[in-house]
């Protein structure tokens, strides 16, 4: 007790060389290079996501029949005749036929267009509230330039992308949010009463464990009636994710505020007369909160890989909604594939954030303890 | 060993009736019916009037008990399971569910348990060199690997093969699980051969995440144990690298991946699911998700049990093997 309170002494009178947990954990968490890297990367795709519009050079929903499954526009420096010139430029792509009446596209090389950043164009209203023209990149009328080129309805992939990112990413953060919830609050109150609630629980958890998760995703995504509207997909799909995810956080916080309810510190609290409620969210409910985070940032990716999978077969997301997943249905008839590769372009954004989610997660890993010295 | 057996699959019982009614109540979840689909069909197709129409779908609702109240409808469905081994009538291909279960079912198996197989071995090796071989080119190009192997989604691995089988090298062999000739053949080398040149991309596809995770999980284990003191003391004994290696550390090194063995079945199961739908690999996957997309509501149904079964069956083996290979591990706790 009394080295307790000269502890506490201590640190009210040198306030500054306390670190906090944060402190700890950031420090330890700057040292890992592939945590950083993935968070960047996370980070990346987040940005793209708000500002789509701004990365997008043409109004991502607006059908363009004309310019259906245009080619990437290649960018070039050296035009044909093999002059540099010290900025990008991009040629039309045109559709020629060739001598066995099939459909060729080949770059017309008569007039370049010169890439310009941060130009004018579509309006759009910048976070929903300014509007505003600003785009980062984009080519002078009448050309046009498609970096990863257009899908069926000729709207630009690249745009389509970053405005997927919203859905694909607030999906998988907005259930793992869910998850988190639920699963930390009952896992602490199971740990904390024990008894027969927790019994109950527990046989709970194991009856949710012995579902097969993506069969059973498929067949409650496929129960969302089309005629719902876009907000109410989008909770739907996000509450189906979390119903199968919360188990393996509840069980796991639950081990740890077992082992915790016995420890000196949570007898001190209520030996003090603080009440349950003080006692679970002021002092057990922080020393989970380093495995929360770690868990969090493994389901993320693994909601985004259903997800996509999902969507790619056409249940659950629909048009007018986008997600990555959606992008991708028509690779499903492997003709239009075999036409049109560029079409499967959104797989490189689902790779990248599952790599982002799995790096910041290895990273947090070790992090998340900072007391441990390796 | 055998109480332990019994008293799991007692308590598998009440587990397996919760599940199928949970799967029960989801499939009649959505509004409709087959017969709804039925009498859009009879309206748009056969030219039928829209009251002619209705009253044949009504007609169709009580054949198949479609107007009966959902309790009494699950109860037929149950007691058809346990008495007869029926799963209910399929209405898209007019026949029972069970038939098609006892079609499919061992195609799935085949290619879910190879992928594990070929998962668990090749990711054991790979793990092994990757680890007697730190920080190595073939170690950083197995870490690469083993990374794109849990990022890429299964489905557009599927896409990418499909692409390069059909498009670009006019692979004969997709769309089916053996060739016509065989499809009544009994089992033979011949058939075995001819099933694999259709299956090779599945079981590829379902293992290629096994195998990276195994891999990264044999890979920790094996440099932990090799740090350990025991492996230390044998060396300095004068013992040769690979019998430290082969017989002192990969042993112990294995028993996080005998462990998992239990979740790593789903794993597989849903790996196969992908990639047999992209594919088109007639085993249970495509035709569950069909059956989701037309509300062929008792193939779901009969599809969702299955699979629970096959988990349920899945954790149970694990569990016991474990046991057996650890005897540290008391049963029943």
């Amino acid at each position: 007790m009394t080295e307790q309170t000269s502890m506490l002494e201590n640190r009210r009178i040198h306030p500054e060389e306390h670190e906090s947990y944060f402190n700890l954990v950031w420090r330890k968490f700057r040292k890992s290079r592939i945590a950083i890297v993935g968070g960047l990367i996370v980070l990346a795709l987040a940005v793209m996501a708000i500002f789509s519009s701004f990365f997008s050079p043409y109004d991502p929903v607006k059908l363009n029949m004309r310019s259906g499954f245009t080619p990437p526009s290649r960018i070039h420096f050296t035009d044909i005749n093999g002059r540099f010139y010290g900025r990008p430029f991009v040629y039309q792509w045109k559709q020629v036929v060739d001598e066995n009446m099939y459909m060729h596209w080949v770059e017309d090389t008569s007039t370049l267009y010169f890439v310009n950043f941060f130009v004018q164009g579509w309006e759009y209203k910048w976070l929903g509230l300014f509007p505003t023209r600003l785009h980062l990149y984009g080519v002078a009328e009448p050309g046009t330039i498609y970096i990863l080129g257009t899908d069926k309805f000729g709207r630009d992939i690249f745009g389509r992308m970053c405005l997927a990112g919203r859905i694909s990413l607030a999906m998988s953060l907005f259930g793992t949010f869910i998850s988190v919830a639920v699963g930390s609050v009952l896992g602490v109150i199971s740990g904390y009463y024990g008894g027969r609630f927790d019994n109950y629980l527990q046989r709970f958890v194991e009856f949710v464990q012995s579902f097969p998760q993506l069969p059973l995703w498929m067949a409650l995504a496929a129960v969302i009636p089309s005629t719902w509207d876009q907000m109410a997909v989008f909770i739907a799909m996000s509450t189906i994710f979390a119903l199968l995810s919360w188990t393996l956080l509840a069980r796991e916080i639950r081990g740890k505020v077992m082992a915790m309810r016995e420890t000196d510190f949570v007898l001190a609290a209520r030996e003090m007369g603080a009440s349950d409620m003080r006692i679970i969210f002021y002092h057990l409910y922080p020393n989970t909160l380093s495995h929360t985070i770690v868990v969090l940032t493994l389901t993320i990716p693994s909601i985004i890989l259903a997800e996509s999978f999902l969507s790619f077969l056409g249940i659950g997301i629909q048009e007018p909604l986008v997600s990555w997943g959606v992008m991708m249905r028509e690779a499903q008839t492997i003709q239009t594939l075999g036409f049109n590769q560029w079409i499967i372009a959104p797989v490189l954004f689902i790779l990248l954030a599952v790599l982002g989610f799995n790096f910041l997660g290895d990273g947090l890993r070790d992090a998340a303890d900072p007391y441990t010295i390796t | 060993m055998l109480e332990y057996i019994l008293r799991r699959l007692l308590i598998s019982i009440p587990l397996l009736l919760g599940i199928s009614v949970v799967a029960f109540i989801i499939i009649q979840l959505p509004p409709g019916d087959f017969a709804t689909a039925y009498q859009q069909y009879l309206i748009n197709q056969a030219n039928m009037s829209p009251q002619e129409a209705e009253k044949a779908a009504n007609e169709y609702r009580k054949i198949y008990g479609l107007d009966q109240p959902v309790p009494i409808q699950y109860l037929r469905w149950i007691k058809g399971i346990v008495t007869e081994g029926k799963f209910g009538y399929s209405f898209a291909y007019k026949q029972d569910v069970a038939q098609l279960i006892a079609e499919r079912l061992p195609r799935t198996l085949f290619l879910a348990l190879a992928a594990h197989l070929i998962s668990t071995l090749v990711g054991i090796i790979i793990g092994i060199y990757s680890a007697t071989h730190k920080y190595s080119l073939g170690d950083t190009f197995a870490t690469v690997f083993a990374f794109i192997g849990t990022a890429a989604p299964r489905f557009f691995l599927a896409i990418v093969i499909v692409y390069y089988l059909v498009i670009q090298v006019k692979y004969p062999y997709v769309n089916r699980f053996v060739s016509p000739q065989y499809a009544f053949a009994p089992m033979s080398w011949e058939k075995f051969l001819d099933i694999l040149k259709y299956s090779w991309p599945v079981i590829a596809i379902a293992g290629f995440g096994g195998v990276a995770r195994n891999m990264r999980v044999m890979r920790a284990n094996l440099l932990d144990v090799l740090n350990s003191q025991y492996v230390t003391t044998a060396r300095s004994k004068g013992v040769r690298e690979s019998l430290v290696v082969y017989k002192h550390a990969v042993p112990n090194a294995l028993h996080p991946i005998i462990m998992y063995q239990g979740t790593v079945l789903p794993y597989m199961l849903q790996g196969e699911l992908e990639a047999a739908i992209v594919l088109n690999m007639p085993s249970l996957a495509p035709m569950f998700y069909s059956s989701l997309v037309n509300q062929d509501i008792y193939v779901s149904g009969g599809f969702l049990f299955i699979y629970s079964v096959l988990l349920v069956v899945g954790n149970l083996i694990a569990d016991i093997m474990l046991s057996v290979l650890d005897p540290r591990i008391r049963l029943g706790q």
